[in-house]
């Protein structure tokens, strides 16, 4: 160790100072660290002795340049030491070393002309080096998301071999029954598990009730994945079989929250939903399948659920052939690809249809489908991701065509300079080489400070996005996307270079020199024709662009202004769970204490200050799809085939005046529907339009299909309710009441969510509602604490994040085409001044100048569009996909892009235009 | 074995041009061994605040005119008083005072041409 380093530092100066030290190679330090500590300080006494304290504080400035220029020398100097010393190069090898030597000398000198340029015009630079800095730094941040969501591996061995199987309407998942027939029968699928997924609270003398996910998984899964767990063991066969012993294999988040980390967790237990579990194994932290829940729950789950348990299968029941509950994942086998599993499921399918006649509807085939992991896992991000990834890699287009067209202006200047090297023999291809150097200098540096606009966009990309998005946490700055940014700076650097390059050597070297660099030849006139050529690609691609933006934005508006059906604004709501009475009570008993339980909270919240009216429902509208067989009006129907499909809700009384859901017809339900008056039931208007047609419904009578259950009397029709998202279809929808729903709706669910409409700001009421609930049991978790305007517009999240991106990159757009059209009709009219001041003496009106230059610049506007448009119509069928109740041509979105770009086209032209207006016809004359 | 143009055994005249930095810093050392901080002041001094040499500038600049022998670490100390134990002074070698020579030769051949180009007025003090 130096001795520098073991000394005492005099103050916080030198201290800093020999932190700063390090930087150097360790050889270098250990030769003069001394001795530049010791100069360091003599520089602090001298600076301080004649400047006082602030003194000490300016020369941080030159200290740090010196230490950071010359600790990277001083490394290089190292590095050429040790390459000098591995390969003293032998004879022979000379020649060949003497021209790499001067292949290097000029390319050091192309470097050094380039940035001699760049500091003689200093504003240009930077205004050119922001521009790449901003275009380059969004492509690194969106394709930071992309590749994070889409590109990167999936964290399973050879994961192309994983599919998901389920079936088409209306079956969608699998049943006990179907599952166990496919892994024994499967010749496509080498392995395959079945999941479900189920909500459980976390119970345990000494902590917090929890409510959190858990995965019931059967006995391959993890083996169908192959992943093994970090400590301990998966689950066995026998775990898989009902009355099983209670196991859990615990994911890492859980492991390290709830039990700290303990190392010898294997074989403890832990509280689920009051009973003791034995934990047999932790899994590692990258493993986190299914995704349940948000990409970023609070609760630390991130992504996966806390934990996963045996799911417990009865083989023989039919009932188990009824219920497609399960999600079924397999890996195929050798040589089989998803196409075979897809045959071999629907051989299987049309087999189960003859077995079981009475459990398949007989109108539809029983058809599978089968897809990738890739495509299941991240599927539906694509569309939204490639639009992005496409506005953004437009908007560095257009960039790029701004940045050609500032170089281009420049090159115009420099034509003199360029015509005097190419006469002392500077050959074209070395002009060309240079021009290019210059551009790619360009690039590179804005490349670099566009991974530090990167780094901030993806924090503010991050906070912003969607929770939904799978696998954001994993986003951020890897090789992966800093390969992605040098190769799109390199690419960058050529595209915006070449054409100046080109431009700049091409010009006939005597007529410039003979004309003095001016700039009124045919040469310069081609110049501005490439220019113009520039801009007009650059209309069109904004065109594009905008009016991409129109659509989603359009989309994103249709859907928002869809009737919900209720009214979302001012609601609280969350999710409880009130444990299982201990000891265990009967299920006509324990209903009684839950509809006991509800009726008590609900007064008491009621009672809260600012609560206008509150209610308990087993879901909430936007929750997603469920549907139950029943019959109706006392038919039969001897085959679950035959029984209509409807969508069932079990709610208290103050349910629709909570969530606004108005009555259409007939009464709402009563606090008197209770378990000992008639059953009764309330429908929507989809329901009854299907059951009732023109009839009145009031009256009409249905029941779950299932022995023993009553009949319920339909008692009112409310509006329907965009129950399964604002994208999905209106459900059938019946309201059973939660104090009868013990027989009318086959059980009483403990697990409600809470509804409470206030009158003010929904959040503040949080705690009190809380309170209450702890009041009155305190082991019931909250979870889910939200309002339902958030709920809603969650369901929209993805959408509204991935329209204001494309909204944001068509505003960029618009602006670089604005600038980019100013550019060239300006230049345009600084060539022309002569000419112009020849029209103004022959007696041309102002008038006619301005309109003429507009005119122009116009022109140019009108041409781009119109090649914007046709590109805008190709690529919005591509789009289709991602639009809602807009069609592709759709003639407001196309005609608001186009209509701004043009008025931005006006405004970027008359700028010029009225500073033409202003020539004195006089003074340029003169001056030629 | 080929000759390198920077041998300290070899011919001065291989090592000019030089750059100014070096020049400048070899000039002051030729007044007499100096510290590191006494070089840097006495450049600022020659170069009127013109060159400003900042630690890491200098000491890789001794570095680099110690291995081409121009150089070299003094073991005699000017003066007891004041001193610290760390510091280290450095002298030129008999090579590094033929170099500096002849690029003082060599800037003053420059200065004579651009006397005759009636560029600069001899100065004849």
């Amino acid at each position: 160790m130096p001795e520098y380093e073991r000394l005492r530092p005099r103050d916080r100066h030198e201290w800093a100072f020999r932190h700063l030290l390090r930087l150097y190679p360790h050889a270098f330090r250990e030769e003069f660290g001394d001795a530049m500590v010791e100069f360091f300080r003599d520089r602090l006494a001298d600076v301080r002795g004649a400047r006082g304290p602030i003194g000490s504080v300016a020369i941080w400035g030159s200290v740090i340049m010196d230490t950071m220029l010359h600790a990277s020398l001083a490394r290089l100097d190292a590095l050429r030491r040790t390459v000098a010393r591995v390969f003293s190069p032998p004879p022979r090898a000379a020649r060949a070393a003497r021209r790499e030597d001067w292949m290097l000398s000029t390319l050091r000198q192309d470097v050094r002309i380039a940035i001699r340029g760049m500091r003689r015009t200093p504003a240009l630079s930077a205004l050119i080096v922001t521009t790449l800095a901003l275009g380059l730094g969004a492509n690194s941040a969106i394709f930071s998301v992309v590749n994070a969501v889409q590109l990167r591996p999936l964290p399973f061995p050879e994961a192309e071999r994983l599919v998901q199987v389920a079936m088409q309407d209306p079956y969608f998942n699998i049943s006990e029954g179907e599952f166990v027939d496919i892994r024994r029968d499967s010749k496509t699928l080498s392995a395959v598990a079945a999941f479900s997924g189920a909500s459980i609270t976390l119970t345990g003398d000494d902590v917090d009730p929890e409510r959190t996910e858990s995965t019931q998984v059967s006995e391959r899964f993890f083996k169908v994945l192959e992943v093994q767990p970090m400590m301990g063991r998966t689950f066995s066969a026998e775990e898989e079989r009902f009355g099983g012993p209670p196991v859990a294999v615990l994911s890492h988040a859980i492991w390290q929250r709830r039990l700290g980390g303990a190392r010898d967790v294997v074989g403890r237990t832990i509280g689920i939903d009051g009973a003791l579990v034995t934990v047999v194994g932790v899994m590692p932290p990258s493993f986190r399948y299914p995704p349940v829940g948000s990409g970023r729950a609070a609760d630390g789950v991130a992504g996966g659920p806390a934990l996963w348990v045996p799911l417990r299968l009865r083989y023989d029941s039919l009932w188990g052939r009824n219920n497609h509950y399960l999600s079924v994942i397999g890996r195929t086998a050798p040589g089989r690809g998803i196409a075979d599993v897809n045959t071999e499921l629907n051989v299987m399918g049309r087999s189960w249809k003859a077995q079981y006649p009475d459990l398949y509807f007989p109108a539809q085939p029983v058809a599978a489908s089968v897809r990738s992991f890739r495509d299941a896992l991240l599927g539906d991000t694509r569309p939204f991701l490639l639009s992005l990834l496409g506005a953004v890699a437009f908007v560095l287009l257009i960039a790029c065509v701004n940045v050609a067209n500032l170089l281009l202006v420049r090159a115009d200047a420099r034509r003199k300079e360029l015509a005097i090297r190419s006469a002392l023999g500077a050959s074209r291809t070395r002009l060309v080489r240079q021009a290019l150097t210059e551009s790619l200098i360009f690039a590179i540096v804005g490349g670099t400070l566009g991974v530090l606009v990167a780094f901030g966009a993806i924090r503010v990309l991050v906070a912003l996005a969607p929770t939904d998005l799978p696998r954001l946490q994993d986003v951020g700055i890897d090789g992966s996307v800093l390969l992605f940014t040098s190769l799109v700076t390199i690419a960058t650097g050529f595209v915006f270079g070449v054409a100046p390059a080109l431009a700049g050597a091409g010009d006939d070297t005597n007529e410039t020199l003979k004309e003095g660099g001016k700039t009124s030849t045919t040469a310069a006139r081609g110049a501005g024709r490439t220019r113009r050529r520039l801009v007009t690609a650059e209309i069109a691609l904004a065109v594009v662009t905008l009016s991409g933006a129109g659509l989603m934005t359009r989309s994103l508006l249709n859907l928002q202004h869809t009737p919900l059906g209720f009214d979302p604004r001012g609601v609280l709501t969350m999710s409880l769970t009130p444990p299982a009475p201990t000891p265990p009570l009967a299920v006509a008993e324990a209903a009684a204490r839950s509809v006991q339980f509800y009726d008590l909270l609900l007064s008491r919240v009621r009672a809260i200050p600012g609560v206008q009216s509150t209610a308990a429902s087993q879901r909430l509208p936007v929750d997603g799809y469920n549907a139950w067989s029943i019959l109706v009006n006392g038919a039969s129907a001897a085959r679950v085939a035959d029984a209509p499909l409807a969508t069932p809700d079990i709610v208290t009384p103050g349910y629709f005046a909570t969530l606004g859901i108005t009555l259409v017809k007939g009464r709402l339900l009563e606090a008197t529907d209770v378990a000992s008056s008639p059953f009764v039931v309330v429908i929507n208007e989809s329901m009854a339009k299907a059951h009732w047609g023109g009839r009145d419904p009031i009256g009409g009578t249905l029941r779950v299909r299932a022995e023993g259950r009553p009949w319920a009397t339909v008692v009112g029709v409310v509006r329907d309710v965009r129950a399964e998202g604002l994208t999905g279809e209106v459900p059938r929808m019946m309201y059973f009441p939660y104090a009868q729903s013990e027989y009318s709706a086959y059980y009483t669910p403990r697990s409600m969510s809470l509804v409470v409409r206030t009158s003010g700001d929904p959040s503040l009421i949080t705690a009190a509602v809380r309170r209450v609930v702890h009041e009155l049991d305190a082991r019931t978790p909250i979870s889910r604490v939200t309002t339902l305007d958030a709920l809603v517009a969650q369901s929209v999240g993805a959408r509204r994040f991935s329209t204001a991106l494309l909204v944001g990159f068509a505003v960029l757009a618009l602006l670089l085409a604005g600038i980019g059209i100013y550019g060239v009709v300006a230049a345009s009219v600084s060539q022309r001044a002569y000419e112009i001041g020849v029209r103004m003496a022959l007696g041309a009106r102002a008038g006619d100048v301005g309109s003429m230059i507009l005119r122009e610049g116009m022109r140019t506007g009108v041409i781009g569009a119109s090649l914007g448009l046709a590109g805008a119509l190709a690529s919005a069928t591509l789009l289709r996909s991602m639009f809602y109740e807009v069609t592709a041509w759709d003639p407001t979105a196309m005609g608001a892009a186009v209509l701004a770009l043009l008025v931005v086209v006006a405004l970027a032209s008359a700028i010029p235009a009225w500073r033409a207006i202003g020539v004195d016809p006089n003074k340029t004359l003169r001056a030629e | 074995m080929p000759v390198s143009p920077r041998d300290p055994t070899g011919d001065p005249r291989l090592a000019i041009p030089l750059r100014p930095a070096d020049f400048l810093v070899l000039l002051v050392l030729a007044a007499g061994a100096r510290h590191g901080y006494g070089i840097m002041q006495d450049v600022e001094h020659h170069s009127e605040g013109r060159v400003q040499l900042e630690a890491g500038s200098l000491y890789r600049t001794i570095r680099r005119l110690e291995e081409e022998g121009m150089l070299t670490e003094s073991a005699r100390r000017p003066a007891a008083d004041r001193d610290d134990e760390r510091r280290r002074y450095y002298r030129l070698t008999a090579y590094g005072r033929a170099v500096v020579a002849a690029e003082a030769d060599r800037l003053r051949a420059l200065v004579r041409l651009a006397e005759a180009a009636r560029l600069l007025v001899p100065d004849v003090g």
